[in-house]
């Protein structure tokens, strides 16, 4: 089993002007690419803070995090972001564009690729999550569950090795949940596992093989399932 | 006992140091300005370094900006040429170190501003007779001001984990790349001024014509002192370079 991360003795502390709030004093673990993690804990127990960390987001205070083999204090966040598809737990702040189309087209445009490439590749990802009657659409002006399922295939469609979905059902009904299910069964029949920040119990059950417990900024319980 | 200066008396510090910035043409002159700002801010203690390393984005932007805006400056004297066309002139040249100035001072007299507690902005504002609609907004505007440039922040990270390595990319694209910031910045205005005018209204906000404060606030000597100098300044300053 490949490693995708592997996090070494990291410390991290929140810091602003008026008080420090303590995170992780000294949190260790590893995840594997070809398998479904969930990562669960009460509010407040760092869950997204770890993420955010995992993807060089924020930088430990002490400690190592290697992604993929490399440690990410040589990487620039382009080249994580490569390797690790994330979707924020407010995927607000993951959309930019002026048109549903254009927020899965930009990155390949900009990355020089062909017209054509960039089309088919754009419709197929669309229709995957149920979004290319919406093609024409402006983000911002869409529904919470449009909008966190834009930001996902915004992810796919730039073919992750891994991903990291921070609580990604929230916003999501019964049918589009669904769809989401059926994504993460299909990307790990291809190797490319997830890593699931979650509260739902249901979906986490149905996916997860390994359950991580993190609480007060420690893991409390780490099982296979 | 000058650290503790009223909050409109930084006011009216940074209102004579931006126009300063805007008003001058001159390097030698905004050089000076900015000297002087930063030396205020320092004297004050302002959170200058904070400010300084909140707004490093957002002065790369400015800078791209502005290399772009003196390469399509075609008049004056040329510097860099190719293919008989002039890149950079001397004129563009100018302009440009004129305008990241300008910014410089602006950011660096905000960091004046944002240190004072905004209840005491607002109700400085009042006391002078300001309508409480429009003191309530600027203290609004400054208060904000940390959250924009940290969500200016945010925007860039997650454009860059979309797999694009800034550093890597050709000038024209980065210019592309860096447009795609406008949108969540606007959206995330929008949505903000809804959230506050809805919960202004639901606490009935400007429900009743005359508002009562606690809190009274109370101008020094030394703040007297402090904003005769400023005007006095200003007033001599352009008086100076009109003649
Ligand atoms: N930018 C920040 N500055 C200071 N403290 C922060 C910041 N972000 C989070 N925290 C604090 O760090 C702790 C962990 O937050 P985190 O967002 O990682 O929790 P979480 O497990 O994701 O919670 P939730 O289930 O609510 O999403 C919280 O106590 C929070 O107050
Ligand atoms: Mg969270």
């Amino acid at each position: 089993m490949e490693k995708v991360f592997a996090l070494k003795n990291v410390k991290f502390h929140y810091k602003d002007s008026k008080r420090i709030s303590r995170i992780f004093e000294d949190i260790s673990f590893d995840i594997f690419s070809d398998e479904i993690t969930a990562l669960i804990g009460e509010n407040g127990s760092g869950k997204t803070t770890v993420t955010k960390l995992m993807m060089g987001i924020i930088k430990p205070l002490q400690g190592n995090i290697y992604v993929f083999g490399r440690n990410i204090k040589e990487m620039s966040l382009g080249q994580i972001g490569k390797k690790v598809g994330y979707l924020f737990q407010n995927p607000e702040r993951q959309l930019f564009a002026t048109s549903v189309y254009e927020e899965l087209s930009f990155v390949m445009e900009i990355k020089g690729y062909d017209k054509k490439y960039i089309d088919k590749e754009v419709s197929q990802t669309l229709k995957l999550l149920n979004l290319y009657h919406l093609k024409n659409d402006v983000p911002f002006f869409l529904s919470g569950g449009e909008k966190q399922r834009l930001a996902l295939a915004s992810i796919l469609v730039n073919k992750p090795k891994y991903l990291v979905l921070d609580e990604p059902t929230t916003s999501l009904d019964i049918e589009r949940k669904e769809i989401l299910s059926n994504i993460i069964d299909k990307l790990r029949k291809e190797k490319i596992g997830t890593l699931i920040v979650s509260h739902d119990n249901q979906f986490i059950e149905r996916h997860a093989d390994r359950i991580i417990q993190l609480s007060k900024g420690e893991i409390v319980n780490d099982t296979r399932t | 006992m000058i650290q503790e200066l009223d909050a409109r008396t930084k006011i009216i510090i940074v209102l004579v140091l931006s126009t300063w910035a805007i008003f001058f043409r001159n390097i030698q002159i905004l050089l000076l300005v900015l000297l002087v700002s930063i030396c205020i801010s320092i004297f004050l203690k302002c959170d200058l370094k904070g400010v300084m390393y909140k707004t490093k984005k957002l002065f790369k932007i400015m800078i791209i900006i502005a290399l772009v805006q003196s390469i399509f400056t075609k008049e004056g004297q040329a510097i860099f040429i190719i293919n008989g066309f002039p890149i950079l002139t001397y004129e563009g040249l100018v302009k440009t170190v004129e305008f990241i100035l300008r910014v410089a001072i602006i950011v660096v007299s905000a960091s004046i501003v944002v240190t004072s507690n905004y209840r005491e902005i607002v109700q400085g504002l009042v006391q002078w007779k300001v309508p409480y609609e429009i003191a309530f907004m600027v203290s609004v505007a400054i208060r904000f001001m940390p959250i924009f440039s940290q969500e200016l922040k945010d925007v860039v990270t997650a454009i860059q984990l979309r797999g694009i390595e800034i550093k890597k990319i050709p000038l024209g694209k980065k210019i592309k790349v860096y447009s795609y910031l406008f949108m969540p910045i606007v959206s995330s205005v929008i949505i903000k001024t809804k959230e506050l005018s809805m919960a202004m209204e639901m606490k009935a906000f400007g429900a009743y014509p005359q508002r009562t404060s606690y809190m009274v606030i109370q101008m020094k000597k030394i703040d007297y002192i402090v904003i005769s100098i400023s005007v006095l300044c200003l007033l001599s300053s352009i008086f100076l370079y009109l003649i």
